[in-house]
């Protein structure tokens, strides 16, 4: 293994061979790690499994909810994977529109975190729906007695959200991993070959293939990013479209876009430094990369902190005594613990970016990123739970700290995210080859420029000149081929 | 079976009832009737005959939930009674129910109502049948027992009409003298000194008249006397052409001193000396109303203000001001309720009380006169504490071998030291006359098992009758639920009948109570009519209204002997055993509404809890939810603390009624009872035991839990859900206009 | 509610809730609660219970606050630095306030909550998926969800029987609420039909304001300008729909007033406040 690559987003040098060869080697015979991790995985689902069963038999009072608390945790851990599911269409969608290079050894993980995301996301409002088993009465189909969901209300428009949203990045992901279908096709044996040929959908690489799937993607990319921000907008209003104090606020959609944005890049560093270890993908996931992703979540965790404050300062020098006084309440009162840690995670550990040292210390990243996270899940419960906590009727006045059923489901959904996550990296390249042969095209070609572009000022200066020698042509994905 | 009482016989009677009642919408076919005898599962497209499905129909009764004696409306549906209401026609309530009247029917449906006659074979109860439960009833009572007459008891709660002169009949016939009516919660003292000084024990309280009322600890509204009666005339007091003042000095704050213009606590027992000082100020001012002799004139020179603030830690100013109001604002009423009656100087406190009233002339005025149920021996024998102390003493010394209970729960509500339990054991016949299987009735060795009140028959005269002599009438309103109970009044009449009397005429209790109604003697009903209108008339009402006699009140001073009560340093607090609308004295601990109703004032469901001024709380450092321990010189109880300012810094008060040991499910085991604790002090003059006298100490016991409680904050928090305003603003905006 | 129906009545129902929304009321029921004479008694909660077949939760669902009591009494203590409070407890019925614009109603995902022409907030138990967003949108706090299945053990035999037939029994999973008895409504709707004569005054008492030892509870029609809510409300110059320079109170001493009437959700609920006499 050559040395760490420190200053560039990648080794051009690498060979496309030795491209498929690592990342193909990432996904065939998993390690002992990888089986523990499964194992804790699939116990943590168990765990909220075995909750669900209960609660479902029981009812929504085994999850300690109760009159001021019609909503709690199951609501906070639905925005919160909602909001991470943010992250892969930023550096998938946002950055590839505005050719941002380094993004490509990474969005593909990201891509899946955000289909993943979606799926734990999406399970959430069925788990905290008190008669699960009439959901279908949220979607307009046509019923002969002409009965309707209402369209008035923001969580009909979750449903259609959420469900164009999940659609639409799981395509994304799908198509943005056809070229990569094609490479495991040639390089896989067995059943492997069986399924990826079927997944390739007959990807030849030809100019015309290439041509109709950068279309597709830059179609596709420039659909998600407005959907994207739709989508953490309309969750929003969950929350702004009703009267509660805390939650009526105008600043809502682009306080939660920001937050979502945030919680997915610090989700993106914590899998990055995972991946990065286990998978041994340093030459891929360079600290370089790394050092820019930090730069991106200081820069969103400073528009969050921003709009933050902004939010503490409206409702400050508001009139609305509701609001004010629930923002004391949050901050000194029964949850000011939680209202801190939110505080000290989301507005002054991202500081700890500023520094290259850190940024290029992987422990502390891991551990800055999950601090990160951890900010962003308790910002939810802050929004959710001091609302219903101390609203507007204090007689109801109640402060919930939720039962273990409920702290078993939320638990569970992070081994549920895990699980697929898990599986998907043995089945699925969590690096795109064919846009790291790319990214390596294009430094070969804009080094090969510049030392072209010396020469020829050598040579002028020379006063001779001589013409410049060809760029290899063709397309970096029909490599092997 | 002595029960007559078949389903068609039952339906003419109900049908009658009804008719007058009856929603419209009767144009429903009921062409299908139903044969005779047969038990079978029949949908309702065949009706029984007085089933109409679908159509509720109201029928009048009798609540017996409390001693009040309201009327009631309950709808019957489909043979099943599912609501009551209060009945307009009443002069009790006036179409009115409190939340125990409302929750009548739980009594009734109950699932832990006993189903079958038990007897104690090898010290359990066991079930038995009706037949042998009678032939042992005939071997131990009958004329063949030889038992001795004067060793025959029988305890009942309050009770009155019919019933009363049967139980009267069957004490005579054996010839015990021996009835003790307990009531844990009575106006017992209030009512001997209005006895003794007004001349009439239950004197109308017209609240409608009076402008200022000034209650010592009179929970007029809740639990003293005839609370939904009062209710309503507290809305006309406060509704009058002005609105009218309350004013409370109570230890405790009740659901009356919530209510209450101004509250005051004044010292525990102290009370009397208030108002000695109250009518001092008002005689030196020359605010008197009535003239007073010297002799009592001397006596209330002592209390001046200065002596009196220093007794009752009320400030002069305060007396000042309630002096004033009551002479301002005349005529007054000046009521004494139970933190005043059940101390150990309870009647002359009480005494010194009712001069107010005298002096400011309320009497005759706020105070009149009742008219009384013509017929004595169906008036209300009321019940106190006095016959559950004379009962203690009896089965103490083995005066008893026979005991008959019905309506009460005496081992229930007697102080531990009175040994209430172990004296039952010297009885050697125990008869229970019970819905349920509370605490005396598990303890006797037969338990019989009545009617509830929604299956028997039955009158109440209530004691207090505050418009004209009435008589509640109680019919079924549907069929007994549980084929092996009885009423009450069959099964005295089958007694009576074992030694032959004039009742052996009768079939049953129903045929009694129809004959002697019909022939009343035109000095108490005037008649109009034939007999089966008239019949037809006391059903659909459920009241009779009869010519009372009406003996007018003679205000007679008496002399104020009022001592406070000494203070004991190792006891410093005074423990209120407080009561509250719903709970009762705990007869409806078994009730799951009423479990589930919050208290008025600490909101606390589902258990017990101990009131605490948070000056005491500080000094003890608990909060709400902590445990304290309250001990007494008898005993001590453990409970949860609720932290608020209504209530004296040197009073804690437990509410009675919860600490069950046994009746059913939802009462048993919950919370405690400080009835236990007390010590058996009696009030000097009337010999009731003074349940407030009770000094305890109270420690913490370094344990925590929540307070199972309805209501986040304590406070509106600024929100305007409760808007105040004072009374002369309210005077010019509604009253003037 | 069809493509056509919109396009065509667009103006109509966009209506706002000052201009009457786009309802067609044919009642506006509405109550009137005089806290002066309000004892905090608690009869009409038991009342309420027995009408309305509302469970028992037991202690432990009480304490965690899953009671069922469509209506409290609020007790509110005064914020007083003397010693003892003086004017005693401050007590409120608190129930469904049926809010002429009413903040549940729009977020139901389903439409089981929604306005009727009598002027409720009815709630269809049967549509109703248990999203709980209703509840969470009320400022009052007065919805009550089903958290578990309470019919199983609150009703053990004999008491199911008292259960009344004209009104159903919620499973878990519902969301719930004060009605006005609404089945007393329809039950008074049937008989004037059947009597042919118009609903009038008096026909409809709610379990509440029947079981009022005081009577300060007032229900009655506000679109019946002779009923005695009406009067009530005009007396204390309270007007329907949201708060307007227009509609304010002559004289802002006058006792009415509704309950959150800030958040312009126009309660049916009138208030009227305690009095205290001050002068003692």
């Amino acid at each position: 293994m050559s040395q760490v690559i420190q200053d560039k987003v990648i080794d051009e040098k690498l060979e496309w061979s030795r491209i498929n060869a690592d990342v193909i080697a990432s996904m065939q015979s998993p390690r002992r790690a990888y089986w523990v991790a499964l194992a804790v995985c699939i116990a943590m689902l168990f765990c909220a499994v075995a909750a669900e069963i209960y609660q479902y038999k029981y009812g929504m009072g085994s999850a300690g909810l109760n009159n001021p608390h019609m909503w709690d945790m199951y609501i906070a851990t639905f925005v919160f994977w909602i909001g991470m599911s943010h992250a892969g269409t930023l550096l998938s969608a946002i950055l590839h529109i505005i050719h941002a290079q380094w993004r490509k050894p990474i969005y593909r993980f990201a891509e899946a975190m955000t289909t993943f995301s979606l799926m734990t996301a999406g399970i959430f409002p069925m788990i905290h729906l008190g008669r699960v088993w009439n959901l279908y009465w949220v979607l307009p189909y046509v019923s002969d007695r002409g009965i309707w969901p209402n369209f008035r209300s923001p969580l009909v428009w979750d449903a259609f959200a959420i469900s164009t949203y999940l659609s639409s990045s799981a395509l994304f992901l799908f198509i943005g991993m056809i070229p990569d279908m094609a490479i495991l096709r040639d390089h896989t044996t067995g059943w492997r070959k069986k399924f990826y040929g079927i997944l390739c959908l007959g990807w030849r690489g030809d100019d015309r293939q290439w041509r109709n799937f950068r279309r597709t993607y830059m179609l596709l990319a420039c659909f998600l990013i407005p959907l994207a921000i739709s989508v953490h907008s309309i969750v929003s209003s969950d929350f702004a479209m009703s009267i509660m104090p805390g939650w009526h606020i105008t600043t809502f959609p682009p306080y939660f876009v920001a937050g979502a944005l945030y919680s997915g890049c610090a989700a993106i560093m914590t899998l990055f430094v995972a991946l990065r270890y286990f998978f041994r993908m340093e030459e891929y996931m360079t600290l370089n990369i790394m050092e820019k992703t930090c730069k991106l979540t200081f820069a969103i965790a400073m528009v969050w902190t921003y709009l933050n404050l902004i939010e503490f300062a409206a409702t400050w020098y508001g009139h609305n005594i509701y609001d004010k006084e629930l923002l004391i309440d949050k901050a000194t009162g029964p949850y000011a613990a939680v209202f801190w840690t939110m505080i000290f995670c989301g507005m002054v550990v991202p500081f700890t970016l500023c520094f290259q040292k850190l940024r290029r210390h992987m422990p502390s990243m891991l551990v800055v990123s999950i601090l990160l996270n951890l900010g962003m899940y308790v910002e939810r419960w802050m929004i959710v739970a001091p609302t219903l906590a101390m609203s507007h009727q204090p007689h109801q006045w109640d402060v919930l700290w939720g039962t273990v059923i409920q702290w078993a489901i939320v638990f569970g959904s992070f081994g549920w995210f895990g699980l697929l996550f898990l599986i998907f990296v043995k089945l699925f390249p969590c690096v795109s080859m064919y846009e790291v042969k790319e990214l390596c095209f294009h430094l070969k070609h804009e080094i090969e420029e510049e030392e072209h572009e010396k020469q020829h000022a050598a040579k002028a200066k020379a006063g001779a000149t001589a013409g410049g020698g060809a760029s290899p042509a063709g397309n970096p994905g029909l490599e092997g081929a | 079976m002595s029960v007559k009482v078949n389903r068609r016989k039952f339906l003419k009677m109900l049908g009658w009832g009804g008719a007058g009642t009856a929603l419209a919408g009767c144009d429903m076919p009921t062409t299908v009737t139903l044969e005779e005898g047969k038990e079978e599962v029949v949908s309702y497209l065949m009706p029984e005959e007085y089933v109409i499905p679908g159509i509720g129909v109201w029928y009048a009764s009798t609540c017996t939930q409390c001693e009040a004696g309201c009327g009631l409306h309950g709808r019957v549906r489909e043979g099943r009674v599912l609501k009551l209401e209060g009945s307009p026609d009443s002069p009790i309530n006036h179409g009115n129910t409190c939340m125990m009247g409302q929750s009548g029917v739980q009594s009734h449906y109950n699932p832990d109502r006993i189903t079958a006659p038990m007897m104690r074979k090898g010290g359990n109860l066991q079930a038995i049948s009706w037949e042998d439960a009678m032939a042992e009833l005939s071997k131990r009572v009958g004329p063949s027992s030889g038992v001795d007459g004067k060793r025959v008891g029988m305890v009942t709660g309050t009770i009155s009409g019919h019933q009363s002169v049967l139980v009267s009949e069957l004490l005579g016939q054996l010839g015990s003298k021996n009835h003790y009516v307990h009531e844990q919660i009575n106006t017992s003292v209030w009512r001997t000194v209005c006895r003794d000084m007004l001349g009439d024990e239950t004197p109308k309280l017209n609240f409608d008249k009076a402008r200022v009322v000034l209650s010592f600890g009179a929970d007029f509204m809740g639990v003293w006397g005839s609370p939904v009666h009062n209710m309503g005339e507290y809305a006309k007091f406060r509704k009058g052409a002005e609105r009218g003042t309350l004013v409370q000095i109570e230890p405790k704050m009740t659901m009356t001193g919530a209510n209450a213009d101004l509250w005051l606590p004044a010292n525990p027992g102290t009370e009397g000396a208030l108002a000695l000082g109250i009518a001092n100020f008002i005689i030196d001012r020359g605010w008197n109303l009535v003239d007073v002799p010297a002799r009592i004139r001397g006596t209330l020179k002592q209390y001046d203000l200065v002596t009196v603030e220093k007794v009752t830690g009320i400030e002069a100013e305060k007396i000042k001001r309630i002096a004033s109001l009551l002479s301002e604002r005349s005529p007054s009423l000046v009521l004494a309720g139970a933190s005043v009656e059940n101390q150990e100087n309870g009647y002359d406190s009480v005494a010194a009380i009712m001069l107010l009233n005298l002096i400011m002339g309320n009497v005759g005025n706020t105070i009149g006169a009742t008219a009384k149920f013509a017929e004595a021996s169906m008036q209300a024998k009321q019940g106190g504490t006095k016959d559950l102390l004379l009962l203690a003493k009896a089965l103490s010394d083995k005066k008893l071998d026979v005991l008959l209970t019905y309506n009460t729960n005496p081992v229930f509500t007697a102080p531990d030291v009175l040994q209430v339990q172990a004296g039952l054991a010297n009885v050697g016949f125990k008869v229970a006359f019970s819905m349920f299987p509370d605490e005396t009735t598990l303890s006797a060795d037969l338990v019989l098992p009545i009617h509830s009140g929604m299956e028997d028959w039955g009158t109440h005269v209530a004691a207090y009758q505050p418009e004209g002599a009435v008589m509640g009438f109680q019919q079924p309103l549907m069929e007994p639920i549980h084929k092996d109970t009885r009423g009450f009044g069959d099964i005295m009449l089958s007694l009576l009948k074992l030694r032959g009397s004039d009742f052996a005429k009768f079939d049953d209790y129903y045929s009694y109570i129809q004959t002697s109604l019909l022939n009343m003697p035109s000095s108490i009903v005037t008649s109009t009519g034939s007999k089966e209108e008239t019949w037809n008339g006391i059903l659909q009402n459920g009241i009779v209204k009869t010519k009372g006699t009406t003996t007018p009140l003679v205000p007679k001073l008496v002399d104020v002997r009022y001592k406070p009560a000494a203070n004991n340093s190792e006891y410093p607090m005074h423990l209120v055993p407080s009561a509250r609308l719903g709970m009762w004295d705990g007869r409806h601990a078994n009730i799951p509404w009423i479990q589930e109703a919050p208290d008025q004032i600490a909101k606390v469901v589902w258990g017990s809890w101990a009131e605490l001024h948070p000056k005491k709380a500080a000094e003890l450092g608990v909060k709400n939810g902590d445990y304290v321990r309250v001990t007494s010189a008898s005993g001590s109880v453990e409970t949860q603390v609720y932290v608020h300012k209504g209530i004296h810094p040197d009073a804690i008060a437990v509410p009675v009624g919860q600490g069950h040991e046994e009746y059913g499910r939802y009462a048993k085991g919950r919370g405690v009872n400080p009835l236990k604790i007390l010590n058996p002090i009696m009030e000097k003059r009337t010999g009731e035991l003074a349940t407030y006298a009770t000094r305890v100490k109270v420690t913490s016991v370094h344990k925590t839990g929540r307070l199972v409680k309805m209501g986040g904050s304590e406070v509106q928090v600024g929100r305007k859900f409760v808007r105040t305003i004072s009374s002369s603003v309210f005077q010019r905006t509604e009253k003037e206009v | 509610m069809s493509l056509k129906n919109i396009l065509e009545n667009f103006s109509y129902y966009r209506r706002d809730a000052e201009a009457g929304g786009h309802h067609e009321y044919e009642h506006r029921f509405a109550m009137a609660i005089d806290l002066d004479i309000c004892t905090g008694c608690n009869a009409c909660s038991t009342a309420c219970y027995a009408e309305n077949n509302l469970p028992v939760v037991g202690k432990e669902r009480f304490e965690a606050g899953q009671a069922m009591h469509w209506l409290r009494v609020e007790r509110y203590w005064d914020e007083i630095e003397g010693d003892y409070p003086e004017q005693g407890a401050k007590m409120i019925p608190m129930m469904c306030q049926q809010c002429g614009a009413a903040t549940c109603e729009p977020v139901c995902p389903v439409a089981a909550t929604y306005h009727t022409p009598d002027g409720l907030n009815a709630q269809v138990y049967n549509r109703c998926i248990g999203s709980r967003y209703c509840s969470n949108n009320c400022p009052f706090r007065v919805r009550y969800f089903n958290f578990w299945s309470y019919y199983e053990d609150s009703w053990p035999e004999p008491l199911r029987m008292q259960l009344n037939p004209d009104l159903s029994v919620r499973d878990k999973g519902v969301m719930e609420k004060c009605t006005f008895c609404i089945q007393r409504i329809r039950n008074a709707k049937d008989k004037s039909q059947r009597e042919e004569r118009p609903l009038v005054d008096g026909d409809i008492i709610t379990a509440c304001a029947q079981a009022c030892p005081t009577d300060a509870i007032v229900f009655g029609d506000t679109m019946d300008p002779e009923s005695r809510v009406s009067k009530a409300w005009a007396k204390h110059q309270i007007h329907r729909g949201p708060v307007t320079a227009k509609k304010q109170k002559a004289d802002e001493e006058i006792r009415g007033y509704r309950v959150f009437d800030e958040l312009n959700v126009d309660p049916s609920v009138m208030y009227l406040e305690r009095v205290r006499d001050t002068e003692v």
